[in-house]
C-alpha cells in the first residue's frame, strides 16, 4: 500500500498519530498509578513502621495488620524521633541516612535510655551488591547490634565478643566500614536530636 | 495462519533462533539480575509480558503507523507496558519491587523486545506476533533461569533462597558480581554451540 505523498500524510498525520498514542499511553499509566497510589503509600508506611518496630525491639506479627496494630499500640512519634515505653524502660528510635559503598543507606536505630546501648537496628533501604554488601540486611548481622554499645569497632566475621565489637561481613569489607560509620554517627546524632546537646 | 506457522513461530526462539545464545540480545539484563533465581523469575516474567503485548499492540497498529516515526511509537508502547509492570509490582509485591529496584524500568531498553517488534510484529498478524513475543520471552527466560541457577548455587550455596550446600561450601563471591554473569553466559553459549547446535552450523 503505497500512499501518495501529501503535506498531510508527510507532516500532519505522523504528528497527530504520535499525539494520540502519547495521550493514550499517559492516560493509561497515570490512571493505573493513581488507582494504586493508596496501596503503594500504605506499603511504604508499613515498611517504615516495621523498621521502627524492629529497631525498638517490639514483638509484632509480620503482616500489614500486625505491623499497624503493634505500631499504634506501642510507638509514640515525637519531634523527629520515635519512643517506645517497654518493660525494660524507655527506648528512642531515630532514622539515619548516610553513604554506603554504592548508594545511600537508610537505617532505623533503637537506643536505650543511655543513648549508647542499642536495642535494635533495621535497614530501611540500601543499594549494596546483592549477595555481598546487601548481606547487611541479613538477620544475624542486624541482630548482633542488640544490647551492644556505640561506638563500634569491626572485627573478623564470627569473632565479635566485647560489647563494642561487631562482626564484619567477609567479602563486603567496604560496605561494613561504611555501615559502621553510619551506625556510630547514629549514636552521636541521637544525642543532638533527643537531648538537644 | 496455519498450524505449521504457529508451531514454527513458537519453537524457533526456544531453540535454533534463541534471542540470548544465538542472537546475543538482551545481555545487559542477563548480567544484572541473574544472581538470584527469584529476581530472575520476576524479571523474565516482566519481559515475557512486555514482549508479547507490545508485539501484539504494534502489530495491530502496523498498517497505520507512519514508518518514519515507528520507533517512537514502539518505544512509547513498550514503556507503557513496562510501567504497568512496575506499578503492579510496587502495589502488590512491594518486597520484590524493592529488591529489583531499577531493573524493572530497564526492561524498556531490552533489545529483544524492540528487536522482535522490528523484525516480526511489523510484518505479521497480531495473534502470530503475540505468540512470537511470548516465545522470545520464554526463550530468554529459560536461559536466564539456567544461568541464575548456576550463579546462585555457586555464589551463595543456595537455590531459591534455601541453602542447599552445607557449611563446608565457600561462596564464590565472583559469581554474584557482574563478572560472574559474563563467565557463566560465555561458557553457556560455548557449550550450547559446540554440542547441540553443531549440526545446525554445518548445514
Amino acid at each position: 500500500m503505497k500512499a501518495k505523498k501529501t503535506f498531510y500524510s508527510e507532516r500532519i498525520y505522523p504528528l497527530l498519530f504520535m499525539l494520540i498514542v502519547t495521550v493514550f499511553c499517559i492516560l493509561l499509566t497515570s490512571g493505573l498509578h493513581l488507582s494504586t497510589l493508596q496501596r503503594a503509600q500504605a506499603n511504604e508506611l508499613s515498611f517504615t513502621r516495621r523498621a521502627v518496630l524492629q529497631a525498638g525491639g517490639v514483638d509484632f506479627e509480620n503482616t500489614r495488620a500486625g505491623i499497624e496494630k503493634a505500631f499504634l499500640e506501642n510507638i509514640t512519634l515525637e519531634d523527629g524521633f520515635y519512643t517506645f515505653l517497654g518493660p525494660e524502660g524507655k527506648r528512642y528510635i531515630i532514622s539515619v541516612i548516610g553513604p554506603g559503598l554504592w548508594g545511600p543507606i537508610e537505617i532505623m536505630v533503637g537506643l536505650q535510655e543511655d543513648l549508647t546501648t542499642f536495642s535494635g537496628l533495621a535497614i530501611v533501604s540500601q543499594n549494596e551488591t546483592p549477595g555481598l554488601g546487601a548481606r547487611i540486611e541479613e538477620q544475624w548481622f542486624t541482630n548482633q547490634f542488640m544490647g551492644k554499645k556505640a561506638p563500634f569497632i569491626l572485627v573478623e566475621e564470627g569473632t565479635a565478643r566485647a560489647e563494642n565489637e561487631i562482626d564484619s561481613i567477609t567479602g563486603a569489607t567496604r560496605t561494613t566500614e561504611y555501615f559502621r560509620n553510619l551506625v556510630n554517627r547514629a549514636a552521636s546524632d541521637a544525642q543532638i536530636i533527643i537531648r538537644g546537646e | 495462519m496455519t498450524k505449521n506457522q504457529v508451531r514454527k513461530t513458537l519453537m524457533e526462539p526456544l531453540g535454533k533462533n534463541n534471542p540470548v545464545f544465538v542472537q546475543i540480545l538482551g545481555i545487559c539484563s542477563t548480567l544484572a539480575v541473574t544472581n538470584k533465581l527469584q529476581n530472575t523469575l520476576v524479571m523474565t516474567l516482566g519481559v515475557m509480558f512486555t514482549a508479547a503485548l507490545s508485539s501484539w499492540t504494534i502489530s495491530l497498529l502496523r498498517n497505520h503507523i507512519p514508518s518514519r516515526i515507528r520507533m517512537m511509537v514502539e518505544t512509547m508502547v513498550i514503556a507503557t507496558y513496562v510501567i504497568i509492570v512496575d506499578i503492579v509490582l510496587k502495589a502488590f509485591y512491594p518486597e520484590m519491587w524493592k529488591q529489583l529496584g531499577p531493573y524493572v524500568g530497564l526492561i524498556i531498553t531490552n533489545c529483544i523486545i524492540m528487536g522482535r517488534i522490528e523484525a516480526f510484529a511489523l510484518q505479521n498478524k497480531p495473534t502470530l506476533s503475540l505468540i512470537d513475543g511470548l516465545a522470545s520471552g520464554l526463550g530468554y527466560a529459560y536461559v536466564l533461569l539456567a544461568i541464575a541457577f548456576i550463579r546462585e548455587l555457586l555464589g551463595m550455596g543456595s537455590i531459591w533462597g534455601f541453602r542447599v550446600l552445607g557449611s563446608w561450601w565457600t561462596n564464590w563471591s565472583i559469581m554474584i558480581m557482574p563478572p560472574g554473569g559474563f563467565f557463566v553466559l560465555a561458557i553457556f553459549i560455548w557449550v550450547i554451540r559446540e554440542t547441540i547446535m553443531k549440526e545446525a552450523k554445518n548445514v
